[in-house]
């Protein structure tokens, strides 16, 4: 049952909004999961969301309030929602942790928003309410091992064949490829076009026969990511999205979605900078004021990197985020940076060797270990940097030689 | 214009905050200088002309003052409108001083006499001074050492007061057996005002030597603090509005010289290592923009206000100088020399990160909150 927000959604206030969203989840949330939550018990939280009966239930029950994808249209699964009071109830269920877990942002952030700009009515029909529901899990096939940063040099061929398209290439960097059920996939499907003209988008089924999968494993130990192969992968044409030889512009909205969501929390409150004040409190490190102050200018930054993601969502509306989701994305990939080394530098001798039990300990190296990804996944700092100077600066573009050659006649590097 | 910014969640801009905008925007680019300084008192007539333009076309001196006490009765968000536009010109003069920290301390003072003086602050006829810092130019309650013998005399030496030259009125922080108590002097018998040497001329500093000033006590005894507090938060809030009107005046700049200046054959903005610069000052711009604004929208006296002026004065400041810093980098040999604008903007960031509290100072602030789950 989609929760009733008439009362509090038309009058456009955005703490009337919390305090219902927050009463609902309270009265729905199971209390175990609220208590570790808030009583910030991650042990207890790890079993919780380990538990996939209770779990799976509330997800599913989140799915159908609407909560879950609060600014997709009614009719679809959401709400309806402008950017701020979407922004709103992401933050209520983050702050319960009660948020989709994180391997179904793809589908939420990414698949869903383009879909909704891009799909037929048909494709809106077929994948929205189950992404909403939390039936299905998406990854992104964007990147190739010689299209990084140059993504429109993208070599993954797909090639026509009566009503349907015969798809060969390889992805790599895709996260969750190895859980996912469908990809956004870029493939080139007119090499005689100049590079960004000559590509189309697909909603690939990743169970396709010919998808091949091979994880592969990240510097901090973990597993999120993988190559994903594709031979003579079969895909009918009623799953493009968009117009044929338009796919750029259709992986631009993914890449504005992708920018945008990936800046932090969209409210103004505690971050990972208190999180780690709260360690430092505990361990002594604190009554170091050279430390102190290290971790104070993360936490100014934090909190001024939120307030201008809330006014980003505030002046959004229901319009979809523009390049200047580039400057939060760049900021937040520094943050990340910053706040990885103080993990590991308040406790020095805990970031080299730590008793198994220690969680702290071991958080705080994965937050090292992790603190250049964002730096380079969603876009490097440099393209963000590229993305700021030319389409919100207005700078000149950097020189591409071969930008208006057709693809199959430029040098092969 | 919205009264009370809580009322609306932030950043819901109205029509009026942006006619507003227009209006002082279009004002200040026809008719102020860069770092000019307009006063009543000022030698220069266009600056004492500006002054009018102040009081009779925007209301500037009275905009936070409430209309029983002849103000507008607006609030510190269309005052920080206000300040993002005049810092886009490092406009300087006492309007800061008076309409600021001074009026901000006497609201938050009350009583009659800040009654009987606040019609002359809004109509700018007069500016007041707020002198309260010492021999360590901190705003720290400890350090105010100037006495008041029986509540009508005032002894000691404030340091660093700006604008005071020139100040009708002067709010000033002394010490009684209660605490420290705000004061109201004028200019006079037992008061000595001494310039200084300035890196910002456009908004001047002296020290004022007390000996047995005349001075009313303008609240309970022992209370004055808690209005400096108020003030500072205030001030803070409109030096982050004008800290970001000079950031994005210098990425504007910057920006613009990048696209037209021509070497190896092409723009110099082309080239990432200038583009890249660029791009940071802009995502500081962005973030110190926000900052700046969510502090404005806050209710005043509320602890959303206090972590936002925080927030504000510790980023705000920082972004500031080093936006100023990289725009000379951009400009090259043209920025280091006395004919060209940038200095101007660099040596107001330099102030503006000084005047009150400086951002470490801020951030030390902040460690009470940290943590806590606010």
């Amino acid at each position: 049952m989609p929760i009733d927000l008439s009362a509090v959604a038309a009058a456009g206030d955005l703490d009337a909004l919390a305090t219902r969203v927050r009463g609902w989840l309270d009265e729905h949330l199971p209390a175990p999961w609220r208590q570790a939550a808030l009583g910030g018990d991650q042990q207890a939280l790890d079993r919780i969301l380990a538990d996939q009966v209770m779990a799976r239930a509330w997800y599913a029950e989140l799915g159908e309030s609407g909560l879950a994808t609060p600014g997709w249209p009614a009719e679809y699964g959401g709400l309806g929602l402008a950017a701020d009071a979407a922004a709103v109830i992401t933050d209520e269920l983050t702050r319960l942790r009660a948020d989709r877990p994180a391997d179904e942002f793809i589908g939420l952030a990414l698949a869903g928003p383009t879909i909704i700009e891009w799909g037929s009515g048909e494709q809106k029909e077929r994948f929205l309410r189950p992404l909403a529901l939390g039936q299905h899990r998406w990854c992104q096939l964007f990147s190739e091992p010689g299209a990084g940063s140059d993504l429109a040099s993208l070599r993954t061929r797909a090639v026509k064949d009566g009503d349907h398209w015969v798809v060969n290439g390889q992805k790599v960097w895709s996260s969750y490829s190895d859980r996912a059920d469908f990809g956004l996939l870029m493939a080139r499907t007119d090499p005689s076009q100049p590079k960004h003209r000559g590509i189309s988008y697909f909603l690939l089924d990743m169970h396709a026969p010919g998808v091949e999968v091979r994880p592969l494993r990240q510097l901090n130990g973990h597993s999120e990511f993988g190559e994903v192969f594709f031979t003579d992968v079969v895909v009918p044409d009623a799953d493009r999205l968009g117009p044929e030889g338009l796919g750029w512009s259709v992986a631009i909205s993914t890449l504005m979605q992708e920018r945008s969501g990936l800046s932090g929390r969209p409210g103004v409150g505690p971050g990972q900078a208190d999180a780690l004040a709260a360690r430092a409190r505990r361990t002594g490190a604190w009554d170091d004021p050279v430390l102190r102050d290290r971790i104070m200018q993360a936490f100014v930054t934090e909190r001024a990197l939120q307030m201008a993601t809330v006014r980003a969502f505030a002046t959004l509306g229901k319009a979809e985020p523009g390049a200047e989701g580039s400057i939060r994305k760049l900021t937040h990939a520094q943050l990340e940076v910053t706040l990885g080394l103080l993990a590991t530098e308040a406790e020095p001798g805990d970031a080299i060797a730590w008793d198994p039990p220690d969680e702290d300990a071991a958080a705080a190296v994965d937050a090292f270990l992790s603190g250049k990804i964002l730096s380079i996944a969603g876009g490097t700092s440099e393209i963000q940097r590229n993305i700021i100077g030319e389409r919100v600066l207005g700078l000149p573009r950097d020189r591409d030689p071969y930008a208006n050659t057709p693809f199959e006649e430029r040098p092969n590097d | 214009m919205n009264a009370d910014p809580a009322d609306a969640a932030p950043f819901h801009w109205t029509a009026e905050h942006e006619e507003f905008r227009g209006v002082v925007r279009k004002l200040i680019e026809a008719r102020a200088p860069l770092a000019c300084a307009p006063s009543p008192q000022s030698q220069d007539p266009r600056e004492r002309e500006l002054w009018r333009t102040w009081t009779d076309e925007l209301g500037l001196p009275g905009m936070v003052i409430p209309e029983e006490h002849g103000g507008s009765g607006f609030s510190r968000l269309e005052l920080a409108i206000a300040a993002e536009e005049l810092g886009r010109a490092v406009v300087g003069g006492p309007l800061f001083a008076s309409a600021v920290l001074a009026t901000e301390a006497l609201l938050a003072a009350g009583g009659d006499v800040a009654a009987e003086v606040l019609p002359a602050l809004a109509e700018g006829t007069k500016v007041a001074a707020l002198a309260v810092t010492e021999g360590t130019r901190r705003w720290q309650p400890d350090d105010v050492a100037t006495t008041a013998s029986g509540s009508t005399r005032l002894t000691g030496t404030k340091e660093s007061v700006l604008s005071a030259a020139g100040a009708g009125l002067l709010v000033v922080a002394a010490r009684e057996d209660a605490g420290v108590s705000l004061f109201l002097a004028e200019p006079g018998d037992g008061v000595e005002v001494t310039p200084l040497e300035v890196l910002d001329a456009s908004r001047p500093m002296a020290r004022i030597t007390l000996r047995d000033a005349p001075a009313r006590r303008l609240s309970e005894a022992g209370q004055g603090w808690a209005a400096v507090e108020r003030a500072l938060q205030a001030g803070t809030v409109f030096l982050a509005a004008e800290q970001v009107g000079g950031s994005r005046a210098l990425l504007d700049a910057a920006v613009g010289h990048a696209k037209t200046r021509v070497q190896f054959g092409q723009p110099i903005g082309r080239f990432q290592g200038v583009k890249h610069r660029l791009a940071d000052m802009a995502a500081r711009t962005e973030l110190a923009s926000a900052a700046a604004a969510w502090a404005a929208w806050q209710r005043p006296g509320s602890d959303a206000a206090g972590l936002g002026a925080a927030i504000a004065g510790a980023y705000c400041s920082e972004a500031y100088l080093e936006t100023a810093l990289d725009a000379i980098q951009v400009h090259g040999g043209m920025a280091i020399t006395w004919e060209h604008h940038a200095h101007r903007f660099l040596r107001r960031a330099r102030a503006d990160a000084a005047v009150l509290r400086a951002p470490r100072e801020h951030r030390r602030q902040l460690e009470s909150i940290i943590g806590t789950g606010a």
